[in-house]
């Protein structure tokens, strides 16, 4: 008898909460069917006047019973709880712009300095620095190009009034004495900068860019190693895919002298306006460090041997990212600063 | 240069087709940089480099390239000179080291005519007039053997003697004049060189020929020019004088003082007529010289293995005499190393060290056939920079917040200075400078930056951007100081309600970039300009912490601070509000802050490893505190005067409210967090604190606790 009403209790809940809409109706709900007034209350009141066996038997029936009905009403509370809450009311439109987060940008030479910086980095490459002042010797002559020589006329000078011999560095090749001064080989060293060239500036011309030299020296430092080097660097910086070549040229501070050309990324070789027809791109002048340079340094002729190049930072800067205007460099035009 | 391709075959033989040739070159000598058909023939434009100049600026000079890529013998008859001698030319050189050689022809009986059209042809491409069959001739040798000549009308020059004519080489005087060939007048130096007769200067020597003694079409008698002169100073003259030809852009590379008796030869066998006298000054006969190649090294330096065989075989191609035997010899089975002796013919005159070898047996055997062999090296981790790192860090931690960076030029103009109250502090001067805005040499960034943030404000109305760069101090060693610097520029939308919101922006990016960098005891200081030195110094006079009026300071004197270290009160830098006025001069019409840090200062007093400090176990308690203080109560002195009497109880101190009253008093209100690390506080406890703290700060500030 009692066990049919308590599962007739459980029965009548299940149905009845099928039907409940909202927790209000739920806690009502609740209070019938196991509240103080509840018949099922009631039996449980009750089972102090049973025997001891029934007690017991109803007793456990009862208490399951309980603990079933509360778990009943427990979920189906998460669910009304669920479904309480109305999404629609609240659509917003997700194409609104977002609030503006300022965000800060490093300058794009900066960025390709660390990008290359970190290639050679990780081919134990440490980084030196020089000056940006410097002198005859250092820029010139410790690189044999004496004075008078051609070779300067190349180089458009910016000198600095009432100071002989004392000019803005033409290229960063100038710590490359300085370094070995303080250095002795085996060394593998990369020299960033700024540099300046006394020309009028025009989209593709600025009297004020960045370079960074590379060199490498030891007792067997070879053109095959320097080959090897940078065509790794080159694969790094452009992807792996790319192409490159090594033929002869000339500087008076390599000898012998080296231009490394990569395949046209955009015709694949075949010729096209970005590489002048030829499918070829020069990117890197270098080659084995002269014997003049080393001698210059201190060190005895023909102890030492290794190489030596040179790699256009805002050049690569401006081919990686396609900008046709050098002078955007040192514009300091957030328009332009702002896209990387 | 453009090289006929027909001319360039006939002489080396070759077979190849233009393009064929172009990418041989191209590969192991010089680069192509475009090939043209002109009429019937085909011209390929060789980019031929600086140290090459002396030999292969001419057609065979560049067949003789070929035919030793080729591997092939050059079809080229080199003439020989006549002798002949009547005593009728006489040639003296005044300054041989001027002029090594001077050979002179005099020819009679000449015909003037005009050139046939295939010679008027291959001028037209080389842009070169033409005059005369003579005139045409010497030109057309240059182009074949690279000799620049002249010639001379014997008719117009003035001799003492009848029977002998006197050719000098000799410095012009100082200011004598000579009318060129296109009419132009010269005044020389005595540091050009010219050659004359016995009354005036004829022609600049290997530069450009005079009009006196030019050959017309009346001319019957002529002199022949084939020297050879100093390159560097055929260089400056021709600088100086302004005066770029095809002659001087060959004697400026330096040729071969041997290669002008061929090209007098080739001149003759050209013109025809009667010799009559051959005179050739050549005092200091220039013999080929020999060098010692190690052949070992010759595969070390390249990294590849070269076999000795065709190491001679390389350098035999260039007309390169190898001794007969190498030591110690092939024959006995081995096939590297040694040492060969090299003999080179004096039109090399490139090749002086066994480096110069070795380019030119790595270019003809072909560098792209060298291996790419990445070097053996020692595991060495490479040295760390630690300046170039910590600057990376710190461009980052300003990107991080906000901050873009640009780059400005290392110059600027006087007025820029001027502008900037630096106009009377000495800088370095540019003695070429590209235009008087960029005639000074940067002591300070800010010039360049204040115009950063003017054209910047045309498109946006709030920014913050920084430049990290050199400055450059001049000083009494031969070089000037450079110095790193870090300046900073905050540019917010103006807010009139808040009192120097831009001073204090620019503050708390500080703040939070000082703190990543591991720097938390730095402190700001009244202004308090000293001599010169690192920063952007206010003029002289203003030494004492009053403020001065009467004179213009970049700074504005009341909203600026020094950055201050309190580890032996370093200073590393500045921020504060650039002074108004001269915001406005600028045309800048609202305050802009800036912060400007030495940046080698600021490295040393950065930690790069940070300390954990323990997080309290205990509860914290919070209670807020306000107060209005009259104005000559700082903020600095309230919060130093709560921790005192707080003690190590009070954790942290937050201002978060303030406001100015009319009355020159303001209104603060801070909350204070206390905590102890080693016990839950009591509430009794912190009244108790709290009553000490409002007591004191009433009786040392004067200030009134707002209950």
């Amino acid at each position: 008898m009692l066990e049919e009403k308590i599962r007739n209790i459980k029965n009548q809940i299940v149905k009845s909460i099928e039907r409940v809409k909202n927790s209000k109706e739920l806690s009502d709900l609740k209070a019938r069917s196991i509240g103080r007034k509840s018949d099922f209350n009631k039996i449980m009141k009750d089972l102090k006047n049973l025997s001891i066996e029934d007690r017991r038997n109803i007793g456990k029936l009862a208490n399951v019973a309980k603990s079933e009905i509360v778990k009943i009403f427990e979920k189906a509370a998460r669910e009304i709880k669920t479904k309480s809450f109305d999404h629609e009311a609240e659509k917003i439109d997700v194409t609104v712009p977002g609030n503006k987060i300022k965000r800060g940008h490093l300058h794009l030479i900066t960025q390709t300095q660390n990008e290359v910086e970190d290639i050679f980095a990780l081919m134990g490459f440490e980084i030196a620095e020089g000056l940006e002042i410097e002198t005859d010797f250092y820029n010139f002559d410790s690189l044999n190009i004496p004075k008078d020589h051609p070779s300067r006329d190349m180089m458009d000078t910016f000198r600095i009034k009432n100071k002989e011999d004392i000019l803005l560095r033409t290229h960063v090749s100038a710590t490359q004495v300085r370094y070995m001064e303080k250095n002795n080989p085996p060394f593998r060293v990369i020299m960033p900068g700024r540099v300046f060239r006394n020309e009028a500036t025009d989209v593709s011309h600025e009297h004020t860019f960045y370079q960074m030299d590379g060199m490498m020296a030891g007792e067997d430092v070879s053109a095959s190693n320097y080959y090897s080097i940078i065509d790794e660097f080159l694969k790094r910086f452009f992807g792996k895919d790319i192409k490159t070549r090594m033929r002869p040229s000339f500087f008076p501070f390599t000898e012998p002298s080296f231009e490394i050309d990569f395949q046209c990324l955009i015709c694949k070789g075949k010729g096209c306006s970005v590489c002048s027809g030829t499918g070829w791109i020069e990117i890197i002048p270098g080659g084995m460090i002269n014997q003049h340079v080393f001698v210059s340094a201190g060190y005895p002729r023909n102890k030492y041997q290794g190489f030596a190049f040179d790699i256009g930072i805002t050049r690569l800067a401006m081919m990686k990212h396609k900008i046709d205007d050098i002078r955007l460099f040192q514009s300091g035009d957030l328009r332009f600063i702002k896209q990387f | 240069m453009k090289y006929s391709y027909d001319w360039l075959k006939k002489i080396s033989g070759t077979t190849k087709s233009p393009q064929q040739l172009a990418d041989l070159l191209t590969m192991s000598a010089f680069e192509v940089e475009g090939i043209e058909k002109i009429k019937k023939d085909t011209f390929i434009d060789i980019d031929v480099l600086a140290n090459r100049g002396h030999d292969a600026l001419s057609h065979v000079g560049m067949a003789r390239e070929i035919a030793a890529l080729e591997g092939k013998k050059l079809k080229y008859d080199f003439p020989k000179l006549v002798s002949k001698k009547s005593g009728q030319l006489k040639v003296e050189i005044k300054d041989n080291d001027l002029c090594s050689r001077y050979i002179g022809v005099m020819i009679e009986n000449v015909e003037i005519k005009d050139s046939p059209q295939w010679m008027k042809d291959l001028f037209e491409v080389y842009g070169i007039n033409s005059i005369n069959n003579i005139v045409d001739a010497t030109n057309y040798v240059m182009l074949e053997l690279g000799q620049p000549m002249h010639a001379f009308d014997v008719d117009k020059l003035t001799t003492n003697n009848q029977k002998l004519t006197t050719i000098a080489v000799r410095r012009a005087k100082s200011k004598e004049k000579i009318k060129l060939l296109d009419g132009d007048e010269k005044e020389l130096s005595k540091n050009d060189l010219v050659i004359a007769d016995s009354s005036k200067a004829l022609a600049i020597a290997g530069i450009k020929g005079g009009e006196d003694a030019g050959i017309t079409n009346n001319t019957k008698t002529i002199i022949l020019e084939s020297a050879n002169f100093n390159a560097t100073n055929i260089r400056k003259s021709r600088t100086r004088l302004g005066l770029k030809t095809d002659s001087s852009d060959r004697f400026e590379k330096e040729i071969d003082p041997n290669l002008t008796e061929i090209a007098m030869a080739r001149l003759i066998e050209l013109l025809g007529g009667k010799v009559i006298d051959v005179v050739d000054n050549y005092p200091n006969k220039v013999s080929p010289w020999k060098i010692s190649l190690d052949l070992n090294y010759v595969n070390k330096l390249l990294g590849e293995n070269i076999p000795s065989k065709e190491v001679i075989k390389i350098l035999n191609s260039l007309e390169l005499k190898t001794t007969p035997h190498l030591y110690p010899p092939l024959s006995k089975g081995r096939k590297k190393g040694g040492v060969v002796t090299i003999e080179i013919p004096t039109f090399r005159i490139d090749l002086k060290t066994q480096e110069d070898l070795i380019e030119e047996i790595g270019r003809i055997y072909g560098y792209e056939n060298i291996s790419s062999q990445m070097p053996v090296a020692h595991v060495k981790p490479a040295n760390v920079n630690e300046n170039r790192l910590f600057e990376r860090e710190v461009k980052n931690i300003l990107a991080g917040n906000g901050f873009s960076e640009v780059y400005n030029y290392s110059f600027y103009s006087a007025r820029d200075a001027g502008l900037a109250q630096l106009g009377s502090i000495k800088h370095l001067e540019l003695e070429n400078p590209m235009n008087p805005d960029q005639e000074w040499l940067r002591i300070s960034l800010i010039p360049n930056i204040l115009k950063n943030v003017r054209e910047n404000l045309k498109n946006f109305d709030e920014f913050n951007i920084f430049e990290i760069g050199k400055v450059y101090w001049p000083n009494k060693s031969v070089l000037p100081e450079e110095k790193n610097i870090l300046v900073g520029a905050v540019v917010i939308k103006t807010k009139k309600s808040k009192k120097a919101t831009e001073f204090y922006t620019a503050k708390g990016y500080i703040d939070a970039s000082l703190q990543k960098l591991g720097i938390s005891d730095h402190y700001y200081d009244d202004f308090n300009a000293s001599p010169v030195d690192t920063f952007t110094p206010t003029p002289k006079g203003n030494g004492s912490k009053t403020l001065v009026r009467g004179f213009i300071t970049l700074w504005h004197q009341g909203r600026s601070a020094e950055i201050k270290i309190k580890r032996g009160g370093k200073e590393i830098g500045y921020v504060g509000e650039i002074n108004p006025l001269i915001l406005t001069e600028l045309d800048i019409h609202q305050r802009v802050a800036m912060f400007e840090i030495d940046m080698t200062k600021l490295k040393e007093v950065s930690e790069s490893e940070m300390e954990y400090k323990p997080i309290s176990k205990y509860p914290t308690i919070e209670r807020d505190i306000s107060m209005i203080a009259n104005e000559n109560v700082r903020v600095d002195d309230i919060l130093a005067n709560l921790q005192a009497f707080g003690g190590n109880l009070v954790l942290d101190v937050d201002l978060f409210d303030i406001y100015d009253f009319e009355n020159n008093t303001s209104s603060y209100a801070f909350h204070i967090i206390f905590g102890a690390d080693d016990r839950t506080l009591q509430s009794e406890e912190v009244d108790k604190l709290m009553k000490k703290i409002t007591s004191n700060l009433e009786k040392d500030l004067g200030v009134k606790i707002r209950k």
